[in-house]
């Protein structure tokens, strides 16, 4: 049973982990927290649905169009409402990424109604039975699919130019546009590659949560979990943070109730930041200099 | 009255500070001078407190400042202005300085809830002291104006000012005439002379223009690469030929002392 | 000119019933009125004052709200007791998130807070036995000295607020709060225990958001566990950022203003999200200082506030 809780565990959490990288590749090139990041993933998965239902287009082409469409989301969010405030306080970034969220959770709910509907797995098939452990072929698929899009994350930023920028921006915004790093073309590209990461995560969660404008509420809280986990700086911390968390959350789902996941998650995360501030995985902290 | 013993400050594995010893005797004009990242500033936050030496001792009135966290240096009188001023910007420069106030005023939340009359007399007093000062600096004209709508020059002012309001018995000032006209360098000049002749503090001075430095202060110290290079009364460090080598190219080294 | 404004707001609060004809309706729109002006205040002084984010005030209503149920229905402690009471039951939750608060920064702390907001009411559902669950709590009307309306004790309570929250910000308290917002190190070389200083917002703001909340179970006798949710804490971050950073009339109007959308777009689902997200954002992208900042509405002498702007990109890059 407990063999069975942890692997399920580990394939939520394999979800959650993909919604932290996303946040934290954010957070670390450009330094804000995307708070709007789980509802651009809810509305990425409701036009994903509408590819599926409406123009019958196979779910693999579908997916790949809603992923397109998360691209360009993420970068005109990022220069439409991020770039004007970019040199803001954090007051300010923070309220407005809340903002968006409420205008996303809004305009959701005001097209698409607010009653759950099914969403269709990538994978269909049966479950079969490893050890005492039952596991479904789509399960196995979000497991692998992680996988690969963490080596080839991780790929893009050690072995290419973009990657290297990315880096360079996120050390020092100054000094890398006194290099002749266009900062605003990084950005973008990491908004949209941020977006991407969600909208993975949302499609890959509709089929369990169903598809409505609150679906990603508890994502996002599991999310930030998972990033605080990994020092919200350190994009394999984030993806095992998010494994630590889904199995955390099933746990206390068997054992306490799962309407307390939350309240669970969340006092853990407030453990983790009062005991080390810079999460599991995270660097050392840095000194203000004056 | 200060006394640093031996103190080494390192950011991981840069040595900023190394093995630093100095004392700095009551009643007088102290400065520290040496060349861009000498480690000075770091000095200064090292003795506020922000940062913890890796080894060495800090004593301030035989009491060891590093058993003391940064907030409880001003209930011991020892205040600070910074390099690159540190001001509350949406503050007006009556309220920054009032701040220089908050170990000495009583802070009884339910009378300041109720805004009782002996709340109200406090207020008036810190006020009225706080015009004192701004007056002292030449600038009471810029009372209710916000702090960062001011000059550069101004800001370092107000930035001592609130230093002063603290009433210290030590005051650091980091690089005071940074960024400043000749006019308003002559001021904070006289400003400083002041602190010490009529108000009876002690002052720690950094500072880049040698001849303010050679002409008020009563002893020199000379950092280079977190090192003491030389040290004693202004006339004898000037022409001591380990600091006119450690200052060639940064060629502002041209003045004589007075 | 501001004696004449208070003195003329005063004397409309008192006729309104009158003017309404005690029409339950109007009077309820006013009360939650004042409950969102005391919520905003209490967000104010952390956010706008203090600079500490709090995305989770809607727990603290929620906390105050269920002190009261509790205390009033099964204790059985009477107003003048339990509202109090619950101020201090808030506050002492509000310690406890403050207690993490001192420790972090910005985004964290938006996430812890966000965290506590979502989790009251989960918490609220699953202890049945103190709060009855899903099916909530009745309350109590309170009754008053000589008769008097409830509506006006809330006016009562509203204004002796409003003005303790004034003198508190009008002080070397709340100037300490401003300090440690513009600038830590500042802040910690005049003396200023940093850490301490935060409790302090976090206690305050928590205990008259318990008190607001506490109002709220009394005037409507009922309490349940979805009657503050994150949309509300969602509600009143805006209230502030619409009304103005660090203003206190902002932070009235804004309250006032803001507390009508809910009214009369609730019944299309969605829309309030909507129009609470809009101005958010634009009101951060257009006018960082929200309605306070506009020259002729602010009267120069209702603004007793101290504004919040931008602080520049080289000041963030230098940490580290
Ligand atoms: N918080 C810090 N983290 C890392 N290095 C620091 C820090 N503060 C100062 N340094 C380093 O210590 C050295 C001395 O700097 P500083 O004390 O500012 O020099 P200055 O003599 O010009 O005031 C510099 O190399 C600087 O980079
Ligand atoms: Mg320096």
């Amino acid at each position: 049973m407990i063999a069975q809780i942890v692997v399920s565990g580990i394939i939520f959490g394999c979800i959650y982990g993909l919604a932290a990288l996303g946040m934290v590749l954010i957070y670390k090139t450009s330094d804000i927290v995307n708070f709007a990041q789980g509802e651009m993933a809810m509305i990425i998965t409701f036009i994903a649905f509408m590819f599926i239902s409406k123009y019958e287009l196979p779910y693999i082409a579908s997916f790949a169009l809603a992923l397109l469409f998360a691209a360009l989301l993420g970068a005109i969010v990022y220069i439409l409402f991020l770039k004007p405030i970019q040199s803001s306080t954090p007051i300010s970034l923070i309220v407005l990424t809340l903002g968006l969220y409420m205008i996303f959770h809004g305009l959701a709910g005001l097209i698409w109604g607010h009653s759950p509907t099914s969403f269709p797995r990538a994978l269909e098939g049966s479950p079969f039975q490893i050890g005492s452990v039952f596991i479904t072929p789509n399960e196995i698929f979000v497991v692998i699919f992680t996988i690969c899009l963490m080596l080839l994350l991780f790929a893009l930023f050690r072995f290419t130019k973009i990657g290297l920028a990315m880096r360079a921006a996120a050390q020092d915004m100054m000094a890398s546009e006194l290099m002749g790093i266009k900062v605003t073309k990084i950005f973008v590209l990491t908004w949209a590659l941020g977006s991407l990461l969600g909208g993975v995560a949302g499609m890959l969660i509709a089929p369990t949560t169903f598809l409505h404008p609150s679906m990603m509420a508890e994502v996002l809280i599991m999310a930030f979990a998972a990033a605080v986990l990994g020092g919200f700086v350190s994009m394999p911390g984030a993806v095992i943070g998010g494994a630590i968390i889904g199995v955390f959350g099933n746990l206390v789902s068997y054992f306490v109730g799962s309407e307390l996941r939350i309240v669970f998650v969340f006092l853990l995360i407030i453990v983790v930041l009062i005991i080390r501030p810079t999460g599991l995985f995270g660097g050392t902290q840095y000194i203000k200099k004056v | 009255m200060l006394k640093l013993d031996e103190v080494t400050i390192r950011f991981g594995g840069i040595t900023a500070i190394n093995q630093f010893s100095l004392e700095v005797p009551e009643g007088q004009i102290y400065s520290i001078i040496g060349p861009n990242g000498a480690g000075k500033t770091t000095l200064f936050n090292c003795i506020s407190r922000f940062y913890t030496p890796a080894s060495g001792k800090i004593t301030f009135d035989g009491h060891n400042l590093l058993e003391h966290k940064s907030h409880q240096l001003a209930k011991m009188r020892i205040a600070r202005s910074f390099q690159n001023t540190e001001l509350f910007g949406k503050m007006t420069v009556l309220d920054n300085l009032l701040t220089g106030l908050h170990p000495s005023i009583k802070k009884n939340i339910f009378t300041i809830a109720l805004r009782t009359g002996s709340v109200r007399n406090i207020e008036n007093e810190a006020r009225k002291r706080a015009f004192e000062v701004l007056e002292m600096l030449g600038i009471s004209n810029l009372a209710s104006e916000l702090v960062e709508s001011l000059s550069f020059g101004y800001q370092k002012m107000v930035d001592i000012g609130r230093a002063i309001m603290m009433d210290p018995k030590l005051i650091m000032l980091d690089e005071p005439v940074a960024g400043m006209n000749n006019i308003e360098t002559e001021a904070v000049t006289n400003l400083i002379v002041r602190l010490k002749e009529e108000m009876n503090f002690s002052v720690l001075l950094i500072e880049h223009d040698m001849s303010l430095v050679m002409k008020i202060s009563d002893y020199v110290t000379v950092v280079n690469f977190g090192q003491k290079i030389s040290e004693g009364v202004p006339k004898d460090v000037q022409n001591d030929p380990v600091v006119i080598e450690a200052y060639l190219g940064e060629g502002d080294l041209d003045v004589k002392a007075e | 000119m501001k004696k004449i404004i208070i003195y003329t707001v005063i004397l409309f609060m008192l006729m309104y019933p009158l003017l309404v004809g005690f029409s339950n309706y109007y009077l309820t729109i006013f009360f939650m009125m004042s409950v969102y002006v005391i919520t905003a205040l209490g967000l104010n002084l952390l956010l706008g004052f203090g600079g500490q984010v709090s995305v989770g005030q809607a727990g603290f209503l929620m906390v105050g709200a269920y002190s009261v149920a509790i205390l009033s229905s099964k204790v059985g402690l009477p107003f003048i007791v339990t509202l109090p009471l619950a101020g201090i039951i808030t506050g002492i939750v509000g310690l406890i998130i403050g207690l993490s608060a001192a420790r972090l920064k910005g985004h964290f702390l938006a996430v812890v807070t966000l965290g506590f907001g979502i989790s009251v009411p989960q918490i609220i559902l699953n202890w049945q036995g103190l709060t009855g669950g899903y099916s909530g709590m009745s309350v109590a009307k309170p009754t008053f000295i000589f008769g008097i309306h409830f509506y006006y004790v809330v006016v009562l309570i509203t204004l002796f607020i409003i003005f303790i929250i004034y003198n508190l910000v009008n002080s070397s308290l709340g100037r300490a709060f401003i300090a440690i917002r513009d600038s830590e190190v500042a802040a910690q070389s005049m003396g200023i225990n940093v850490p301490l200083y935060k409790l302090l917002m976090f206690v305050i703001s928590s205990f008259f958001t318990g008190v607001a909340g506490g109002l709220y179970a009394y005037w409507f006798s009922f309490v349940s566990p979805n009657d503050f949710t994150l949309a509300t804490s969602f509600l009143i971050l805006a209230m502030v950022v619409v009304g103005g950073l660090a203003s206190i009339p902002g932070a009235i109007i804004g309250a006032m203003v803001l507390s009508l959308i809910p009214h009369y777009t609730d019944q299309f689902v969605g829309l309030t999200n909507l129009i609470i997200g809009v101005l958010m954002v634009f009101i951060i992208l257009v006018r960082p200082n929200g309605l306070a900042s506009i020259k002729k509405m602010s009267f120069k002498n209702l603004t007793f506030g101290k504004k919040v702007g931008n602080k520049g990109v080289i000041k963030d890059a230098e940490i580290g």
